[in-house]
């Protein structure tokens, strides 16, 4: 028998338990671009016939010197993030991706009061980070983002990892949301397309400011969730002879249990859990906290849901913690 | 060839940027590089001239111009212009111009060159495919006629820097 815990997840009130669901990073865009300072030459070359003698002449050449173009992209990898009321030092992810043509410093603003949402985070102090360790969540090994001082050097399509980080107040209901924004602006400067920065660029070519304007945000969005769920799932084998081997033939016996651990709700809660490939449900073998379902979609809690891969369906109901450990089980085969 | 100085005297007046050297010889050959300026009168009306171009970013469209005089006391035969396109640099489809000449162009290296509609590359299935504007590596203009002592005659694209 083999164990598999998940960690506990936060979940937003309403929300249906989803098991197995995978988070795709968002792609930024990449810059196309020949590198700044790179000279274009062109010459021409005409042959022609002059009295019966064919001649061969070239052109003057003219060269093209290609300017920096100022331009970056921000993408928040992490667009919705569920918090607690009163929680300390969560953060947003942002990925910044140098869309010029020249290696640039970038710097950084957030800002945590912005309009359309129901409370402003508190920023901590301080409130950027670099995603040092990789982990796309804020922990000890994140170096802090300091102004003028370690303002990241991005070459063309270089990306960074960028945390942003607040502390939540308290006293807000379940759904309400507060955004914060993360705002990079290259160093040598932004404006409106077409701004010149004479000599300011890769190598003393100019640096023209790009589509981008050179400075891009994004915005992260805390959502109150004042209910924790703990969901776990785990699987029994029994082989045709008796023992404990994946072999085609034997039986899994899949067990999934939510429990709330606070003192919140989690309304309309429900178990989704797709049966795995290889293997065949085994009919009129789901179970609700010991009682038996049946597999057809009728008045009970339960059923197989073949509109597309078959699925075990279990709703909950509006779970508590008192209402203790839920516990849906089912079966399948090997093929 | 009427038609010819016509269009020479068209371009004559767009072309009010550097005048590099023109080589010396039997025909004087010129290339100028130019791009678009959007300039806006005191009414608020918008136009584009091509002015000098000497610095582009990714993504600007320049207009290369090559003129020919011919400077000798002969008339000159079988003229054939040829311009490689910068590798930097994308032809814009369609904008190749040259006033009594065939135009062809060449997505080997200047190897062979055929016309835009029978210009064909390999394709990944071993096959072969029609030229696109971004497989084109030069680009050339036959001119049909020979030109004059005294004469001149324009050949004339765009580029887009990628």
């Amino acid at each position: 028998m083999t164990r598999t815990d998940c960690k506990p997840s936060w979940l937003r009130t309403g929300a249906a338990l989803l098991l197995g669901t995978a988070i795709v990073a968002a792609r930024p865009a990449l810059a196309d671009g020949t590198p700044a300072g790179t000279a274009i030459d062109n010459t021409a070359v005409v042959s022609f016939e002059l009295g019966g003698t064919t001649i061969t002449q070239s052109s003057n050449t003219v060269t093209l010197t290609v300017d920096e173009r100022l331009d970056v992209a921000i993408v928040a990898q992490s667009p919705q993030v569920l918090v607690a009321p009163g929680e300390t030092d969560r953060s947003l992810l942002f990925t910044v991706t140098n869309t010029g043509n020249g290696s640039e410093v970038f710097t950084f603003l957030m800002d945590s009061s912005l309009p359309g949402d129901d409370f402003n985070p508190t920023p901590a102090v301080p409130a950027i980070y670099f995603d040092t360790d990789g982990s796309g969540d804020f922990s000890g090994g994140d170096v802090a983002y300091t102004p003028g001082g370690n303002d990241p050097l991005l070459a063309p399509d270089e990306s960074v990892n960028v945390l942003v980080v607040n502390d939540m107040p308290g006293g807000f209901p379940n759904g309400s949301t507060g955004l914060s924004q993360l705002t990079v602006t290259a160093a040598t400067g932004s404006g409106a397309a077409g701004d010149n920065f004479p000599g300011q660029g890769d190598g003393g070519v100019d640096a023209v400011v790009g589509a981008s304007g050179a400075a891009a945000s994004a915005s992260g969005e805390y959502v109150i969730a004042d209910v924790q769920v703990t969901v776990q799932k785990s699987v029994a084998v029994l082989d045709p002879f008796g023992g404990n081997e994946p072999v085609p033939g034997a039986t899994l016996t899949y067990s999934v249990t939510v429990e709330v651990t606070n003192g919140g709700t989690a309304t309309n809660a429900a178990v989704r859990d797709a049966v795995p490939a290889s293997t065949t449900f085994v009919p009129g073998s789901i179970e609700l906290n010991a009682v038996a379902l049946s597999d057809a979609t009728d008045g009970d809690a339960g059923e197989l849901d073949t509109s597309g891969a078959p699925t075990v369906v279990v709703r909950l109901g509006d779970l508590t913690q008192a209402a203790g450990i839920q516990t849906v089980t089912f079966q399948v085969t090997i093929n | 060839m009427k038609t010819l100085l016509n269009a020479v005297l068209v371009l004559a007046a767009i072309a009010g940027a550097t005048h590099a050297h023109a080589q010396q010889g039997h025909l004087n050959v010129t290339t100028i590089v130019q791009k678009e300026e959007v300039v806006v009168d005191e009414n608020g009306q918008q136009s584009t001239r091509l002015v000098a171009a000497a610095k582009v970013v990714p993504g600007d469209q320049v207009v290369y111009t090559v003129t020919f005089a011919n400077v000798s006391d002969e008339a000159a035969d079988n003229i054939v212009i040829t311009n490689p396109l910068p590798a930097e640099m994308t032809y814009v489809e369609g904008s190749a111009f040259g006033p009594g000449a065939e135009i062809e162009f060449s997505a080997d290296g200047g190897k062979s060159f055929a016309a835009r509609e029978k210009l064909t590359v390999p394709d990944e299935q071993g096959g072969q495919r029609q030229a696109r504007a971004e497989d084109y590596t030069h680009i050339r203009w036959v001119m049909r006629e020979q030109v004059r002592a005294g004469s001149q005659g324009v050949a004339q694209f765009r580029a887009r820097l990628n």
